[in-house]
């Protein structure tokens, strides 16, 4: 019998280490890949508290001594770490025998590592790309920017595919790196829908400690910076006052915050534009089944992940038509899309959604069908795997099979 | 006998002494029926060379142009070392006796081909960071001295080539005495002593010790 398809996950980040998106990327990846009959091992940075080996929902997850080697600063430290996460995922593949068919790595953070294992071992690396330098900085400016840059590159050269959780993603990492077309490939990033199962359906009191009962949510939930467009949803405010009574709830923290705060104290809407900054998961998890809107007004969404966890938590949701947004929203069918960085276009949507109930359980049913039959993780491990069967195909032919 | 020597530097490169050392070693060794493969650094700027009879040379050149240092730098040329070494390996069937890795640039790469494929390795010391920057601590020096230690650590032998080096090795980084072979280049036995740290570190045929 031919045993299990077998793939070593190189990530710098896996629960309880949570710095970015690719941690819970990672974690609901690998185990719905365990579901799918495939043998998962990851290879990841240390933790405190967190044990150098166990499983987890059947997934091997070994952890590495990160900090082994003093560093100078966060690029080379990056590169060092490489340095012990190769070692040690050598010494496992090697201990484990001849049994990993493909390395699989997440981002530029560990592309030495990965690079290097390919060669070693001769097997196929695959990388997911999440983000890029170029993106995040608008342009590469340092000589560390552009050292990043070309190390994304060199991974993307060496990856027999690369995957990218957008379409938006994939036009984008083909211009950076000028990959050719069949090389580059589509699978969208899952969003968890069982977390919002758990919470309570009777949420009155907890709602209560944000609105009164006559009030509308209006939900924002991410960092206040610039290209999040938290400042077109605090314009839009007035506005939507104007046409219905609605409360505003801003979830996170970023440098645009005291300038907010003071646009919001000209406007005097202090009682109606509330504040939260960082919130802990469950208190999310619940303003998000609250909300009788959830607003993503971004200018730049590499993805967007956001407006899918609305639409997990069945609340509905207006999104800016920009990047990873506008797939992830069909307008008028899953959720509203409005012009980005125009706080017409987006009160006339949020007023609209919030005028008509029945649109909004129109939107609600459709765009939680939408989260089941598209970025449901099952399905996108399904994908997944086939990726991985793909490349083994190909492989098989070569002079390394 | 099949070895892979690792250096920084080789001939049409030359930074310092290690270059004409490491093209005098590997022509001897010909000579003495081991089939050698160097693997360097590609410059790209110092011109072709005339490459000794029966040594395989391999040029890797940096994936990375822009660094922020020789740290960043040497971590990334490390994976092209790699690749080259196991491209020679592959090619001969798994069948490498040893590496000889000379100075700490390419340790890294000696050290997840010992972890993965198995292959041993000898740690060939030229110079180390505490000499060449002295009562320097910063973390970018402590990063080298940690990848030198690695080295020691992992490598089978260590080779110096004084006696005075062999205390600094065990001073500065306790490496035990009898984990390192002092071996003179003046000497006149000298070919047949590295011959002799090579059976060792391959664990092949045992050579008696006088």
């Amino acid at each position: 019998m031919k045993r299990d398809l077998a793939v070593m996950m190189l990530t710098w980040e896996f629960p309880p280490r949570v710095i970015g998106g690719i941690s819970p990327h990672v974690y609901f990846l690998s185990k719905s890949l365990v579901k799918q009959g495939l043998k998962v091992y990851v290879v990841t940075c240390d933790f405190p508290d967190a044990p150098s080996h166990e499983v987890i929902d059947g997934v091997e997850v070994y952890r590495i001594d990160s900090y082994k080697n003093p560093a100078p600063d966060f690029a080379t430290w990056v590169y060092l770490m490489n340095l012990n996460m190769q070692k040690e995922t050598a010494a496992l593949t090697r201990k484990i025998g001849d049994e990993i068919d493909v390395f699989h790595a997440h981002d530029w953070l560990v592309a030495n590592a990965g690079i290097g294992l390919k060669h070693v071992f001769r097997k196929p690396l695959l990388v997911t790309m999440h983000s890029t330098e170029i993106g995040r900085r608008d342009g590469l400016h340092t000589s560390t920017e552009k050292m990043i840059h070309e190390t994304e590159a060199w991974i993307t050269y060496e990856a027999w595919r690369v995957i990218c959780c957008s379409e938006y993603m994939i036009s984008h990492v083909k211009w950076a790196f000028g990959l050719p077309s069949n090389k580059l490939v589509m699978v969208p990033n899952g969003v968890n829908t069982l977390c919002y199962n758990d919470i309570d359906s009777d949420l009155k009191d907890f709602r209560s400690k944000f609105a009164l009962p006559e009030e509308k949510i209006v939900l924002f939930v991410g960092r206040l910076v610039y290209e999040k467009g938290i400042h077109v949803l605090v314009n839009a405010a007035p506005k939507i006052l104007e046409k219905v009574n609605a409360k505003f709830i801003i979830v996170g923290s970023g440098y645009m915050k005291e300038q907010l705060l003071n646009i919001v104290r000209g406007m005097r809407l202090e009682h109606k534009v509330l504040f939260e900054g960082f919130l802990d998961e469950q208190t999310l998890l619940k303003l998000q089944k609250c909300a009788d809107v959830s607003v993503v007004p971004s200018l730049f969404e590499p993805f967007g992940i956001v407006a899918l966890e609305a639409m997990a938590a069945k609340s509905p949701v207006v999104a800016s038509d920009t990047g990873g947004l506008s797939e992830i929203i069909e307008h008028d069918v899953t959720g509203v899309k409005v012009f980005p960085n125009n706080p017409d276009s987006l009160a006339w949507g949020i007023t609209k959604v919030l005028l008509d109930d029945n649109y909004q359980k129109y939107l609600r049913e459709n765009a939680y069908t939408r989260v089941q039959e598209k970025y449901d993780w099952e399905k996108i491990a399904q994908q997944t795997k086939l990726i991985y069967e793909g490349v083994l195909g190909e492989y098989s032919k070569s002079f390394w099979a | 006998m099949r070895l892979i020597i690792f250096s920084w530097e080789y001939p049409p490169r030359v930074v310092g002494k290690l270059s004409e050392y490491v093209k005098n070693l590997s022509t001897q060794l010909a000579a003495n029926n081991v089939e050698v493969n160097v693997v360097t650094y590609d410059d790209s700027i110092t011109g072709s060379a005339q490459e000794p009879t029966g040594v395989q040379t391999v040029r890797v050149s940096n994936p990375v142009h822009t660094h922020i240092g020789v740290l960043t730098w040497v971590l990334t040329l490390n994976q092209e070392v790699e690749r080259a070494a196991a491209n020679i390996y592959y090619k001969a069937n798994k069948q490498i006796d040893l590496i000889d890795v000379y100075d700490w640039h390419f340790i890294p790469a000696a050290v997840t081909l010992k972890n993965g494929l198995g292959i041993p390795f000898a740690y060939s010391v030229e110079s180390l960071e505490d000499h060449r920057t002295q009562a320097v601590n910063t973390p970018y020096n402590l990063a080298i001295k940690s990848i030198e230690w690695l080295g020691f650590y992992e490598a089978k032998k260590i080779s110096v080539k004084s006696e005075w080096m062999r205390d600094e090795v065990t001073r500065i980084y306790k490496v035990p005495k009898e984990k390192i072979v002092v071996i003179s280049t003046a000497s006149n036995s000298w070919i047949k002593e590295i011959l002799k740290l090579y059976n060792k570190v391959a664990g092949g045929k045992i050579v008696n010790e006088t």
